[in-house]
């Protein structure tokens, strides 16, 4: 008997995952063959269709994390601890993604690989949260206290998320201002398609991979309970959802 | 692991973490965070400041720019609306960098009336759209660019 | 099993063929030669794609209406161009740029009747490669371990209640 949520996600990820899967491909076809280039950066305005979902999927990933963190508080699922974490791990590997091809975007547009751009680094602190979150999910082997702290510490670096978002509109950076705003929007219907599908895309992948990722710990610790090898086991007798 | 090294690594990743949000919290990225200085301030630099390294924001005035083949290089000014300061660079800029769009440059106000950059770096804005489009005149709703100078 | 490895061997032969699509149509429609290709060219007529660097000092001309004269260089080879067609969005001296046109034989002059930005394959290819095959990775290894475990947990019989820590109670 395994637990109803995790059977739940057994049954109906692979519509995540195959939904991501057709987005994605129609986004890589409009964005690489039946979308222009741009009339300032040419060709390179392409690296916008993954740099941008990739960012902003991040940010949508670190949410959950936060949410999720003051939902285990809370209630103190271990479930919920276990999806949680695998948020945590999802949006570190999207973050890095997203600084890297930022990067490799930034180099031909702007000329330089990395500024000290608020931007850039306020984006960066979020990557060493995540990795100072999973650090210590890796360390504290009591499960109940490890599952405490790392709830703490995603709610206290939730400060980061407006910082990132409004840090084009506060201060003076070399990366540009959003392109939604109140204002309207500053890209063309031709380049819009493209970035809509591969955002699309990346939010479902990242739903595909959060729940993929939630199994394999979850099943782990079921294991783990299982061979007796649990450290805090009164704290796993209790289950919901 | 040993037990002593786990406790080293728990306290290295705490340390990492509260570094990392304390830079937030109190290092210079609060209110007073500047990545560059505009042309106005850069006017009003004290003696002092000449030798100082500093990035300088602005629009490359239209109509400004010239260049010299030997030794390769360029001059043009850059403007925050307010003031204006011309600006010196040896070698090639970034393919980008234009009239009428933005730039932050890196380099010295060594003597007081040009600036001497070793770096340039082009700003670009918020808007995306086919050739097509710009050449019809077409204008997409994009913050003002002066207002990216401020505060 | 063999399902789930199909389905990966699928993906992965759509990621390398849409690969192969992208450099196929980049190769033939924008990739450009070089300008002292086209001097030695003996054909005159064909439309051909060049990449140089503006000269400095030579721009001259009615820019904003289609019309310019400047000097392009490429390494040690320099060849005068005169450009008439759409105005110049995004020409001035020092830049590379990609110009559309043919070789005038005798006086070895380009005419040229477009130009396009620099492509830059390399850096769209870098972005789109590292993102694919870093999250095909990830997925990848994730899902197999998924499918490993409840393997394992099947062995274990965790699906009987009286053993298993976690039963729900419904």
């Amino acid at each position: 008997m395994l637990n109803r949520f995790i059977r739940w996600i057994q049954r109906y990820k692979g519509w995540f995952g195959g939904g991501a899967v057709i987005c994605i491909s129609l986004g890589l076809y409009t964005g690489l063959f039946a979308s222009p280039p741009d009339y300032y950066q040419g060709e390179l305005v392409r690296i916008m269709y993954v740099h941008v979902p990739l960012a902003h999927t991040s940010t949508l990933a670190y949410s959950v994390l936060f949410f999720g963190s003051i939902w285990y508080l809370w209630k103190r699922d271990p479930l919920v601890d276990n999806a949680c974490q695998a948020s945590a791990g999802i949006c570190a590997l999207f973050t890095a993604l997203a600084l890297i091809t930022g990067s490799i975007w930034a180099k031909p547009t702007w000329n330089t690989w990395w500024t000290w751009d608020p931007r850039l680094v306020s984006f960066s602190v979020l990557l060493l949260i995540l990795g100072g979150y999973l650090m210590l999910r890796k360390l504290v082997d009591d499960r109940e206290r490890s599952g405490r702290y790392a709830a703490i510490l995603a709610i206290v670096g939730g400060i980061d998320l407006p910082i990132i978002k409004f840090s084009v509109e506060w201060w003076r950076t070399l990366h540009q201002p959003m392109s939604f705003s109140t204002r309207g929007v500053a890209i063309s219907d031709d380049i819009l398609l493209p970035l809509t599908l591969m955002s699309l895309g990346a939010w479902l992948l990242f739903a595909y991979m959060v729940m993929v990722r939630t199994q394999v710990l979850y099943l782990t610790d079921l294991l783990n309970a299982k061979k007796g090898r649990l450290f805090s086991q009164t704290h796993f007798s209790q289950t919901s959802l | 692991m040993p037990t002593k090294n786990k406790k080293v690594a728990i306290i290295v990743s705490i340390l990492l973490i509260a570094g990392s949000l304390g830079y937030l919290a109190f290092g210079n990225f609060g209110e007073n965070i500047v990545y560059f200085v505009t042309p106005s301030e850069v006017k009003a630099f004290t003696p002092e400041a000449y030798a100082k390294k500093v990035r300088v924001g602005g629009m490359v005035v239209k109509g400004s720019l010239e260049t010299q083949p030997d030794p390769v290089g360029l001059t043009f000014e850059l403007t925050d609306g307010a003031a204006t300061i011309p600006v010196a660079f040896q070698g090639i800029p970034p393919d980008l960098f234009k009239e009428g769009q933005g730039a932050v440059v890196e380099g010295q106000w060594k003597d007081g009336h040009t600036f001497r950059s070793t770096m340039i770096m082009a700003k670009h804005s918020e808007d995306y759209m086919p050739m097509e489009l710009k050449r019809a005149g077409v204008e997409l709703p994009k913050k003002d660019f002066m207002k990216t100078l401020s505060p | 099993m063999t399902g789930f490895y199909a389905r990966w061997a699928i993906m992965v032969g759509g990621i390398i063929l849409l690969a192969m699509m992208t450099f196929q149509q980049y190769q033939r429609d924008l990739s450009t030669i070089s300008l002292a290709t086209v001097l030695n060219s003996p054909t005159t007529s064909e439309h051909v794609r060049i990449q140089g660097m503006v000269k400095s000092g030579t721009l001259t001309g009615a820019i904003e209406e289609g019309q310019a004269t400047f000097e392009l260089i490429d390494g040690p080879t320099t060849l005068p161009v005169e450009y008439a067609g759409p105005p110049l969005e995004n020409i001035r001296e020092l830049k590379t740029m990609v110009l559309i046109g043919h070789l005038h034989h005798e006086t070895k002059t380009f005419k040229a009747e477009d130009t396009a930005l620099i492509n830059n394959f390399g850096f769209v290819a870098a972005a789109y490669l590292v993102t694919v095959i870093t999250l095909c990775w990830a997925m990848f290894a994730m899902s197999q371990r998924v499918m490993v475990l409840f393997k394992e947990i099947k062995d274990e019989k965790l699906y009987e209640p009286e053993h298993e820590p976690l039963a729900n109670k419904e």
